[in-house]
Formats: C-alpha cells, structure tokens, sequence
C-alpha cells in the first residue's frame, strides 16, 4: 500500500517536473527577446526542478542521498536567480532592447522580430 | 502493486528531460543575442543537474549526485563568468 | 595659517562651508581641514554641520540613526570649537533628509545643493571616505552628481588608517569566526558522513582554515547573538511563503505561454524598496527573479529595475508581498507591515530606455 502510494507519488512529481520544463522549453524557443525568455527559464530552476528533484528525494527515503537532494534544489534556488540576474543585466548594459508593450497594449510580438532585431549585432 | 518498476519511471522521465534539452538547443543555436545563447546554455545545464540526478535514482547510482552537485556550481560559475566576459569585453573577466 | 590673503576688501568676507558628516575614521580629520581651510580663505567661517539621514522616519533603522547623528553633530561640533581656537567661527549643525527617503548619491547631491542654495554656501568639503548609511562607496558618483549640478566642493586631504580596522572588535570577531566555522563544519557533514571519523577530523580542519581565512568577508550584516540565528529561523518561515508565491506565479506565467495568442504584456518598472542594501537587497531582488513573470535587471541602491511579463505579475510586484517578507526576515515582523510600494508611490512603469 504505501509502496503504491509512493510510486504515484512520485510519477506525480516526475510529471509535474516534466510539465513545467516542457513550458519553460516551449517559452524559451516562443517568446520575444532575452528578458521574456529569462522569465520562463526560471521556471526549469524553480519548479521543473524542484518537482523532479523532489520525486527523487522521495526515491531515496531517508537516506543520506535525500539529503543531497534536498542540498542540491536549495544550491539551484540560490544559484540561479543571480545567474539570470547576471545575464539580463549583461544583456542590458550591452544594449539589447527590451520589447516592451505599450500601455494598455498586448504585447505580441512574434519571434520574427526578436530574429531580426538580433541581425544588427 | 506498481505497474512499472520504478527505476523505468526515472529513466522515462530522464528520457523526457533529454528531449527538452535538445528542443531548448534551438535557442542556443540561434540565439540572436549572446544573452539568449548564455540563457539557454544555462537553462540546459540546470536540465542536466535534473538528469543526473534522475539517473542518480533510476540506476540506483548515488554518487551521480555529487556529480550533479558540481555541476550545478560550475553552471553557475559559468553564467556569471561569460555574462561579465560579454560585458567587459577586452578584459580578461 | 595666515588671514592676510583676503584682507583687500573693505566688507569682511564670511566663508560659508557645508560638512556632510558620517561615521567614519577620518570624519575628525575631514572637519579639521573645513575649518582650517575656511580661514585660510576668509577672516570668519559659518560651518554648517549637516548629517544625511538614509531613512526616513517609517525605516526600522530611522531611530538608531537619528540617535547617531545627534551623537555625531555634537561631538563635530566640539571638534571645530576646539580647532577654530579663538577665530571667529559660527557653527551651524542640522541633519537633512529625515522626512524624504535618499537612495543614491544623486538624491545626496540633491539635498545638499538645495540647502546651499538656502543658506548661500561657498563650498562643501567631503569626507573622503564619506559613508552615509549605506554600505556602498559613495565619494566618486556623489562628486560626479555635484559637478553635475555645479555646486563647488572640496575633498579633506585626510591620513586614512587602515580601512576595517574598526570592524574587528574581540567580541564580534569572535562570533564571526565561530559562525563561520560552524557552518563551514555543518556543510561538510552534510555531505560527508557525520559518524565516520575520518570526515570528522578533516571536516574540522577545513572548516577552521575557512573561518580563519574567510570570516572577515563572510557577513554583510553585523552580526548579533540573538538576532543573526533569529534572522535563520524566520528565513525558514520565509520559504514555504516563497514557494507558494513561486508556484502560483508559475501558474499564471504556464498559462499565458501555452496560450496560442501568448497575450503577454512585457513591461519595465522600477521599484523602490525599502530594504538596505547588501544582502537584504540580494535576497528581495533574487527572490523577485525567482518568481516567474518578474526579473531583476538591475539593482543598486535600493532601486530596482524589474522586467515584468504578464499584468499579474506586475500587480503582484507592486502590493510587495515579497518585499514584506524579507523585511520580516531581516528585521522583524513590526516591519514587515508597511505599505506596498503601489501606495507609498515607490513603483512606477518605465519605457525601455531606463535600461
């Protein structure tokens, strides 16, 4: 019984895990430019992340690898909003535009743009 | 009862991660900006930190954790090194 | 010293000099070349006193400082007392700022400039290692932002002892040391295996060669016995709070991207955060990038610059429910109760070119 229990929970969490990396990728390769972009790769970092490592940790039960699990999502969750402060900063102070939406407007621009406003660099 | 073993799930999954990782490939390849390859790259290595550690759990191979472990520290450190490196271009870091 | 340079003039020329003052070590040397070199210049010198206050009076830290500055002008004042020796100085002390909130040196500059104005100075002398409040070096951009609105100014040429030396009192270096080795220690065991001896000797000794040589830099904040471990567990607190916001927002930003339209609505804001800088700053600004739907492009000063994705988003970041948490995490929960910065007027929607 618990035995099943822990074996849907975890293909719970692994799907999980899986689903919010599948939008991160699907935002990653859809949105307009780099500041949109890093958005939704921060949702690899929290919750894709995070549900698979916690699908993993409950693999290991109490071991001493659970632990290393839990070290290694916290490590992630640290590490990687500075990274991707780091990156839209460096973006910025290279002088990539944002696509900004103007007020009250929707903002959809397509990727097309985004392409060719890189061509310049 | 559980109709698959477990260790299939983990490995299914990592199996998902690595097609996630090649389709966010796309965007590492064509950028247009070196911030939106460094992204990419970066989300790509957090995948890999889930792979191995879904591997880790599949294979029943613990240890694969530390591996994880350096590599998340060293994506980091990569992040920040190339975003200064576009920034200061010319110097050194 | 010699008065006999200016003596051509019939009417006796008053020097009028502005002396921000801060805490520093070299604020006595910086205040001695003020009055020394106003003499030089004229027969009497007006030496107005100033402390910038960095908070404003709802800022946890706003009764400490007032309580310094008061400490500070007094002591300041009986400095140019003691220098002026018989001359004829007027000494004039205030402390500015203390009803509006200053968050980098262009408001600095700001609020000196207008009390010059008011009280027709000539001059503003600047402690070199000018330091008001925050943690950043401030003397380059506030010198850069008073050329930029012309107001003349001076830098004390002042002996500067070794810089941090005040830093390690016997006590506090103490609990530097032994924080740092503590978790330095608990690191390593988490990783290693805590009933082996073997990890057990060398984990001290590399938790020892890390305190000693890494504890000087480890903390940002200074610590304290009771409120540094306070400060861990209501970060504990901190987290589920953030997850939940994580998820929700992971929600929101799911939706709109698997949405065929995509209707999203990219804009820049910049928000003012009433944390301090360092590592408060970093964890407001961090957690706000871990909150799909908000990026921290830039932060300094307490100003952020946030890109936001969806309105939701941008809702969630100007009623500052995460500003409120980290406020609870650093100083406490009577102040996490402020008003959002929607309310307080502190968040306002930027065009692209503020990058």
């Amino acid at each position: 019984m618990i035995e099943t229990l822990r074996f849907w929970a975890i293909v719970v969490l692994l799907g999980l895990g899986v689903l919010f990396t599948f939008v991160s990728t699907v935002g990653v390769i859809r949105l307009p430019d780099v500041y949109s972009r890093a958005h939704t790769a921060s949702q690899t970092d929290t919750l894709g992340a995070g549900f698979a490592l916690a699908g993993v940790a409950v693999a290991f039960g109490w071991q001493h690898a659970a632990v290393y699990t839990v070290l290694l999502l916290f490590f992630v969750f640290i590490t990687n909003p500075t990274a991707a402060h780091a990156i839209s900063r460096s973006a910025a102070e290279t002088g990539v535009e944002p696509i900004l939406a103007a007020e009250g407007e929707d903002g959809n621009e397509t990727e097309g743009d985004a392409e060719t406003d890189g061509e310049s660099r | 009862m559980t109709p698959v073993p477990l260790e299939d799930v983990f490995l299914a999954a990592a199996a998902l991660f690595v097609v996630l990782a090649i389709a966010m490939f796309y965007r590492a390849v064509v950028g247009p900006t070196t911030q939106d390859r460094l992204l990419a790259v970066n989300v790509l290595g957090t995948n890999t930190v889930v792979i191995l550690a879904l591997l880790a759990a599949g294979l029943d191979q613990s240890w694969f954790l530390d591996v994880a472990l350096i590599y998340a520290l060293l994506n980091f450190l990569m992040s920040i090194a190339i975003s200064k490196f576009t920034v200061e271009r010319g110097g050194v870091l | 010293m010699s008065n006999d340079g200016r003596q051509e003039g019939d009417v006796v020329a008053v020097e009028r000099l502005l002396v921000p003052l801060s805490d520093t070590v070299t604020v006595r040397q910086t205040v001695g070349y003020a009055v020394q070199s106003g003499l030089e210049a004229a027969d009497s010198l007006e030496c107005h006193l100033v402390v910038a206050m960095p908070y404003d009076d709802d800022s946890p830290e706003s009764d400490r400082y007032s309580d310094d500055a008061d400490g500070l002008l007094s002591r300041a004042q009986n400095w140019v007392e003691e220098d002026a020796g018989g001359a004829d100085v007027t000494i004039e002390t205030t402390t500015l700022g203390a009803d509006e909130y200053l968050f980098g040196p262009r408001d600095y500059a700001e609020i000196f400039d207008a009390y010059a104005d008011e009280h027709g100075i000539d001059r503003v002398v600047l402690d070199p290692e000018y330091q008001p409040g925050v943690t950043a070096q401030m003397l380059q951009p506030l010198e850069r932002e008073l050329d930029r609105i012309g107001l003349a100014y001076d830098e004390a040429p002042v002996d500067r002892p070794a810089r941090r030396g005040r830093l390690n009192g016997g006590a506090e270096g103490f609990d530097r040391l032994f924080a740092t080795f503590l978790i330095s220690y608990g690191f390593y065991l988490l990783l290693g295996d805590p009933t082996y001896w073997f990890d057990l000797v060398t984990g001290a000794a590399v938790a020892g060669i890390v305190a000693v040589s890494l504890a000087q830099v480890t903390f940002t904040l200074p610590l304290d016995r009771v409120q540094s471990p306070l400060r861990v567990v209501r970060f504990a607190l901190y987290i589920p709070y953030l997850l939940w916001e994580i998820v929700k927002a992971n929600i929101a930003v799911s939706v709109v991207i698997l949405r065929p339209s995509m209707p999203i609505e990219p804009t820049l804001t910049r928000v003012n955060s009433r944390v301090r800088s360092g590592l408060p700053l970093t964890a407001l600004a961090n957690s706000i990038t871990l909150t799909p739907g908000t990026l921290t492009v830039r932060a300094n000063n307490q100003q952020l610059l946030v890109h936001t994705l969806i309105p939701g988003a941008r809702d969630d970041l100007f009623d500052g429910g995460l500003e409120r948490g980290i406020r609870f995490v650093f100083y406490g929960r009577k102040s996490a109760a402020i008003a959002s910065p929607r309310e307080r007027d502190d968040a306002e929607i930027v065009g692209g070119d503020e990058l």
